[in-house]
């Protein structure tokens, strides 16, 4: 599902931000990717979105070889890649149902496909009470939640998600992992950088982990650090 | 409606207002540009128009001298009417020219109370098969006894039309800088209303919208301010044939003048510019900002 080989980052040719990294996460799988800030995960999830572009290396995603990936299919890459961020990155001017409907709406769906999934989508999440609501009326928890319904809205074949717990309490956040558990279990493969390790350690999934650029582990059912 | 135009309008509809003066900025230069730019181009077909009916009515004038001989009159006369480039000659004696000077300045009392027949020369109107060949005639017989000086009264015309032309250059000239102006002002107001609504094109790139989805309405925007301008400036140009043209043509008789018709034909020009600068500086603002 997702590979790299070889690959290179350096931003303004003096700050390395991954160095020759090479990896493979298969169809299904639940990945950590942890480490301190500055050690190259949300570069790593920028190559993946080809929002940048490896100095050296071959990125393989969904079947597609990046580098040969022309401009204009960039689109059709990100549409089987959900995102989830730290800040949630809701429009603050549509309700939940809209904020979830846009991500349908922009990339072309039909608006009954639109309206029958959003609620789907939103009832999965545990939303469904709450489609009228603007984000600023939400919790963080439930703003979270809404940013992985849009992800999801479309059936990604990868979720990405950047952080996701970052700005949330212990509590809300393990509701946010059950979540992304679920969403695991129907078959897409999730990717999460964080350095939560108290999530890392309670969930024993595949860990790995950057230390200023370089991949320094690699293990299944890891836990956040080798001594924890 | 569908969505997508939905979708579409709304947006375009928030981006014009978000930025009320910036807008009408944009829309007021353009409407400058074009209406300056359609005068131009409205000059110029007047002079075209005028052109044939002029230079089909111009004559050339043999005047002549007060002591000319009924002998070198008569050879004059003949030689004239034998020229093949010659299609009339009519003969305008002290008397008539009078009539005539009479009849043009009717108006003005201090003109006519100071001519007398006596100071008007008499004079041949000749008319040409073709008003370039004035030269030939003004060679032939510019030596004969009797003749004072020959007039082509094209040379006149010419003045005239070179100061159009020069008009419509400069017209053309001020619409062409106005024009850069106006699609600066466009380009900057694009990249204002992109940098407003940067959070939303970047959720739009990440779920996967295609470039063209997400530049559209900017483009549009662009494109709106820029037909706005361009039929204001159509409206302006009406107005000019309604007030202006329409004053002169009641003076000025004996030449066609353009009216409602040529000015409803350059609107398209007019609003086809408008929105193709509008595009261009749209899509030149956008290229940077919404790069995938």
């Amino acid at each position: 599902m997702i590979r790299l080989d070889n690959v290179t980052k350096t931003y303004k040719q003096t700050v390395v931000a991954l160095s020759d990294i090479s990896m493979e996460i298969v169809k299904g799988e639940f990945v950590f990717l942890v480490g301190p800030s500055g050690s190259g995960k949300s570069t790593f999830i920028k190559l993946l979105l080809k929002d940048e572009e490896p100095d050296r290396g071959e990125i393989f995603v969904a079947g597609k070889r990046l580098a040969r990936l022309k401009s204009w299919r960039v689109p059709a890459l990100r549409r089987e890649l959900g995102c989830v961020f730290q800040d949630f990155k809701l429009l603050d001017n549509k309700t939940v149902y809209e904020n979830v409907a846009f991500a349908l709406e922009v990339i072309g769906k039909p608006q009954p496909t639109i309206q029958r999934t959003v609620p789907e989508v939103l009832d999965l999440v545990g939303l469904a009470h709450k489609t009228a609501a603007y984000p600023h009326e939400l919790s963080g928890g439930e703003q979270q939640r809404v940013s992985i319904a849009r992800a999801f809205v479309n059936r990604p074949r990868i979720l990405l998600c950047d952080e996701p717990t970052g700005n949330l309490d212990p509590t809300t956040s393990v509701g946010i992992m059950k979540l992304l558990d679920r969403i695991n279990r129907t078959g897409t493969t999730v990717v999460m950088a964080t350095h939560d390790q108290h999530i890392v350690d309670s969930m024993r999934r595949r860990v790995i982990e950057l230390q200023d650029g370089a991949m320094v582990r690699d293990q299944n059912r890891g836990m956040y650090g080798y001594g924890a | 409606m569908g969505p997508r135009w939905r979708y579409l309008f709304n947006e375009v509809l928030i981006g014009l207002r978000r930025n009320l003066l910036m807008t009408l900025a944009t829309v007021v230069t353009v409407t400058v540009s074009l209406a300056l730019l359609g005068a131009g181009l409205l000059v110029q077909r007047q002079v075209d128009k005028a052109q044939d009916t002029l230079y089909s009515e111009v004559e050339v004038s043999i005047f002549l001298l007060d002591g000319i001989s009924e002998e070198q009159l008569a050879s004059l006369e003949g030689d004239l009417r034998a020229n093949p480039v010659v299609a009339d000659v009519l003969f305008e004696s002290k008397q008539q020219a009078y009539e005539n000077f009479l009849e043009i300045f009717a108006s003005d009392e201090n003109l006519i109370n100071a001519v007398t027949p006596e100071v008007l020369p008499a004079s041949y109107r000749v008319k040409l098969t073709d008003p370039e060949q004035f030269t030939v005639i003004a060679s032939q017989f510019d030596t004969y006894p009797g003749v004072d000086q020959i007039i082509d009264q094209r040379e006149i015309l010419e003045r005239f039309f070179r100061i159009m032309n020069a008009l419509r250059n400069g017209a053309i000239a001020v619409a062409l800088l106005q024009l850069v102006a106006a699609a600066a002002l466009i380009s900057n107001t694009i990249r204002v209303t992109a940098y407003a609504r940067r959070e939303q094109t970047g959720i739009m790139k990440l779920v996967g919208a295609t470039n063209w989805y997400i530049r559209l309405p900017f483009v549009l925007e662009g494109i709106v301010a820029g037909v706005v301008g361009a039929v204001t400036a159509g409206l302006l140009l009406l107005l000019g044939e309604a007030t202006l043209v329409s004053r002169l043509k009641t003076e000025v008789a004996f030449i066609p003048f353009i009216n409602a018709g040529d000015v409803m034909s350059t609107i398209p020009i007019l609003i086809l510019i408008g929105a193709g600068i509008a595009s261009a500086a749209s899509f030149a603002a956008l290229r940077r900002f919404l790069a995938v």
